[in-house]
């Protein structure tokens, strides 16, 4: 008897601290030849409880990159204000705006950097490649990076990212149209988060849709379920 | 005039009483005791030649190496103490990697410059990184490299001091050899051309004769990047530098045809 | 926790967990363990203190906290203020641990001070506290030696209501209105109600619904008390008024006599 209240007792008082929350939300970027879209929901969670409707997930590092991040928050929150300092002082050592490749690698050493500690972060970059391409970084949380044309990620990854292979990957299609227009790959991004916002409750509210071309970012709000 | 430099050279942190550091200036100084380095940058590429002086039959003369290849995309010329150099060469080929392994691509020239210039300013008392030197290093180096902005080359003096040239002479014959750059150099150089000059130049301005094992070669272009001549090449070079400095013994203004 | 989707419930353990009877001496153990090889930072909150609110009006915002400070389940000092004003732009409330918003409040009033010696007329805007509090308590989250609180930060950024808050973990966000702890359950569903169609309601709606919230709190968080301190941050400056009584209408609860 003393021994389960010792132990009840135990259980009830200890606090075990955890440096990560798990605050939900999903990025998903598409790549076209001359165009790059990458969105993310809106929603900042914890467990049942929304804190706010109104967070965007995406960073803009350069006039031609853009980086989503989702998962731990305050993890966010501190590797995006590094990135930044970093990006600026690139700029002043090299008298030169960062490129997307290079930034994708200064991502990943910075994310390996932390192997011990990691950022738990689930990073999604989007932007051009050195030929001028459009290109989607995705990452890890330890810096492992992936380059590829269209990517999904967060807590709705598994939930988009089979969409995104079937519509624009056109994996299981027969007859592979011409390559994917903007217009396309905005409605596949839009329809992919309708439908994951109906089963994942970590991710709704809204989705911000940032669209990166040769001229600039425009940015594009679309409302989601906020149930 | 030495009198009141007499109280004002000796140390690296003493200003004299007309704003110089005369350790400093005593460092260009030593540039010009060294071996004569020449650069010159053409859109096709940078080629830089030096001089190696070989002053026993016995020396062998590959390990007398002056131009050095920091990266596949830049190579230094280096005049003046050339172990002080080997720290600072050391120098840019960490950066660059450091710049590679970070950023996954070319460090530009300028940055390179500018690596080894905050090395070459670390002299004095020993600073926050301990291991300083305690007098100023005793080079100057011809940074060639191409990068996204195309061949560039750099000069830099042991001030710390760097800039980007067209053409430049470094080293004991840096004077008659700049005057004869000034006359030779145009925008429209072809990269044969500037090898021409450079060899033809050296040639002036050694006192030994030139030939295929006192002179070092090295050209960096956009296709091959950083290209060290053999000795074959070296003498091909030199069998035609002959007849242009034949034919123009005093000017070099033939390579502007 | 996983990453993709499959997360732990943990709606309600912010805090107040320590529902427990007194714990023994060992349990309090502070100091470094050299003899056990490796640094004990057994931080657990003690005296803690429940739900902030924080609604934003059009022109400004108001704050409200009760005043007790609780040692588990123990009513154990009924007066504790924990909104702070910072200056007249700035109002900081704290949950959580109230030492350690004790601890942080004099860094705070250090700030001030210094901030009043170079007498510039520069004071911290809402946003630069915010986000020196998220660097504050991330960096010490890192050291896994965190500050226990929840905090919200409320007043005028450039003449613009904000509010914002920022957790434990140096999570940290900004919105139209915000609450801590059990508020973050009870108020937030109120508020979002209140804001629906009315993006700004004024001062005397948001107020109403602060007062109205507090009073559910009053009746269903265990922690929570009927004193409490209001405060507004608008044209008039940073106010905090006189601790208030909540009214409590118990006549709908079973078992008690109804006037």
């Amino acid at each position: 008897m003393a021994l389960v209240l010792k132990n009840s007792s135990a259980a009830l008082n200890q606090h075990s601290f955890s440096p990560y929350a798990d605050n939900g939300g999903s990025i998903v970027a598409v790549a076209g030849d001359d165009y790059v879209v990458i969105a993310s929901d809106s929603r900042l969670s914890t467990g049942y409880s929304i804190y706010t409707r109104d967070q965007s997930k995406l960073f803009k590092l350069s006039n031609d990159s853009v980086l989503g991040c989702c998962g731990c928050w305050c993890d966010v929150l501190s590797l995006t204000k590094l990135l930044e300092a970093r990006m600026q002082m690139y700029l002043h050592e090299h008298q030169k705006v960062m490129s997307t490749p290079a930034i994708s690698q200064m991502l990943s050493t910075m994310l390996y950097y932390k192997r011990l500690f990691p950022y738990y972060i689930l990073n999604i970059l989007a932007g051009f490649d050195n030929d001028g391409k459009g290109v989607v970084y995705s990452y890890d949380p330890i810096g492992n990076l992936e380059k590829s044309k269209f990517k999904a990620g967060g807590s709705s990854g598994a939930l988009l990212q089979p969409v995104l292979d079937n519509q624009l990957g056109l994996s299981n299609i027969k007859e592979k149209p011409e390559a994917i227009t903007l217009e396309k790959a905005l409605n596949v991004v839009k329809d992919a988060f309708i439908s994951a916002t109906e089963r994942d409750i970590y991710t709704g509210d809204s989705i911000i849709i940032n669209i990166i071309t040769r001229e600039g970012i425009r940015e594009e709000k679309l409302e989601l379920r906020k149930d | 005039m030495f009198l009141s430099r007499s109280e004002y050279d000796r140390g690296v942190n003493t200003f004299s009483p007309e704003g110089r550091i005369f350790q400093v200036e005593y460092a260009i100084e030593a540039i010009k005791l060294g071996s004569t380095a020449i650069g010159i940058c053409t859109s096709e590429g940078v080629v830089l030649a030096v001089e190696k002086r070989i002053t026993s039959s016995l020396m062998e003369p590959n390990t007398v190496e002056k131009i050095v290849e920091v990266d596949k995309h830049v190579g230094c010329a280096v005049s003046g103490l050339i172990a002080d150099s080997r720290t600072m060469i050391d120098r840019a080929r960490v950066e660059c990697q450091n710049h590679w392994f970070t950023y996954d691509e070319r460090m530009s020239v300028e940055s390179v410059a500018q690596a080894v210039s905050n090395l070459a300013i670390q002299f004095g008392d020993s600073g926050d990184d301990g291991g300083a030197m305690s007098r100023p290093f005793g080079v100057a180096i011809l940074f060639a490299g191409c990068d996204e902005k195309g061949p560039q080359l750099f000069h830099m003096d042991p001030s710390g001091t760097f800039v980007q040239f067209d053409a430049k002479a470094i080293g004991s014959g840096s004077e008659g050899a700049q005057q004869t750059l000034q006359e030779v150099y145009h925008k429209s150089m072809t990269l044969s051309e500037a090898i021409n000059a450079c060899l033809t130049i050296l040639k002036q301005v050694m006192e030994e004769k030139l030939n295929s094992s006192n002179v070092e070669v090295v050209t960096v272009t956009p296709e091959k990047l950083y290209h060290l001549f053999t000795k074959e090449e070296v003498e091909a070079a030199l069998s035609e530098v002959k007849p242009l400095i034949k034919d123009e013994p005093s000017s070099s203004s033939t390579s502007k045809s | 926790m996983n990453f993709y989707g499959g997360t732990i419930h943990n709606g309600f353990n912010d805090s107040r967990n320590s529902f427990g009877g007194f714990r023994g001496v060992d349990d309090y153990n502070f100091q470094p363990d050299i003899d056990r090889g490796f640094i004990t930072r057994a931080h657990t909150p003690l005296t803690t203190v429940t739900s902030v609110l924080a609604l934003s009006y059009e022109g400004g915002v108001v704050m409200a906290a009760d005043l007790v400070g609780s040692y588990g389940s123990l009513m154990r000092f009924k007066n504790c203020p924990r909104i702070m004003r910072v200056n007249a732009n700035v109002v900081i409330g704290a949950s959580g641990d109230y030492a350690d918003f004790q601890y942080l409040q004099q860094i705070i009033k250090q700030k001030i001070i210094e901030e009043e010696c170079l007498d510039d007329g520069i004071s911290i805007k809402p946003r630069a506290l915010f986000c020196w509090l998220t660097r504050v308590l991330y960096q010490r989250r890192s050291k896994f030696d965190p500050l226990w609180n929840t905090f919200v930060i409320a007043g005028l950024q450039d003449g613009q209501p904000y509010i914002s808050c920022v957790d434990k973990l140096g999570t940290g966000y900004e919105d139209k209105q915000v609450a801590t702890g059990f508020g973050s359950h009870l108020a937030t569903p109120l508020f979002r109600e209140a804001v629906e169609n009315k993006p700004l309601p004024s001062k005397e709606e948001a107020i109403a619904v602060v007062k109205k919230s507090l009073e559910i709190l009053f009746y269903r968080d265990a922690r929570s008390f009927d004193k409490y301190l209001l405060a507004t941050v608008d044209s008039n400056g940073a106010v905090i008024e006189e601790p208030q009584l909540i009214k409590p209408d118990w006549s709908l609860a079973a078992l008690t006599e109804c006037p």
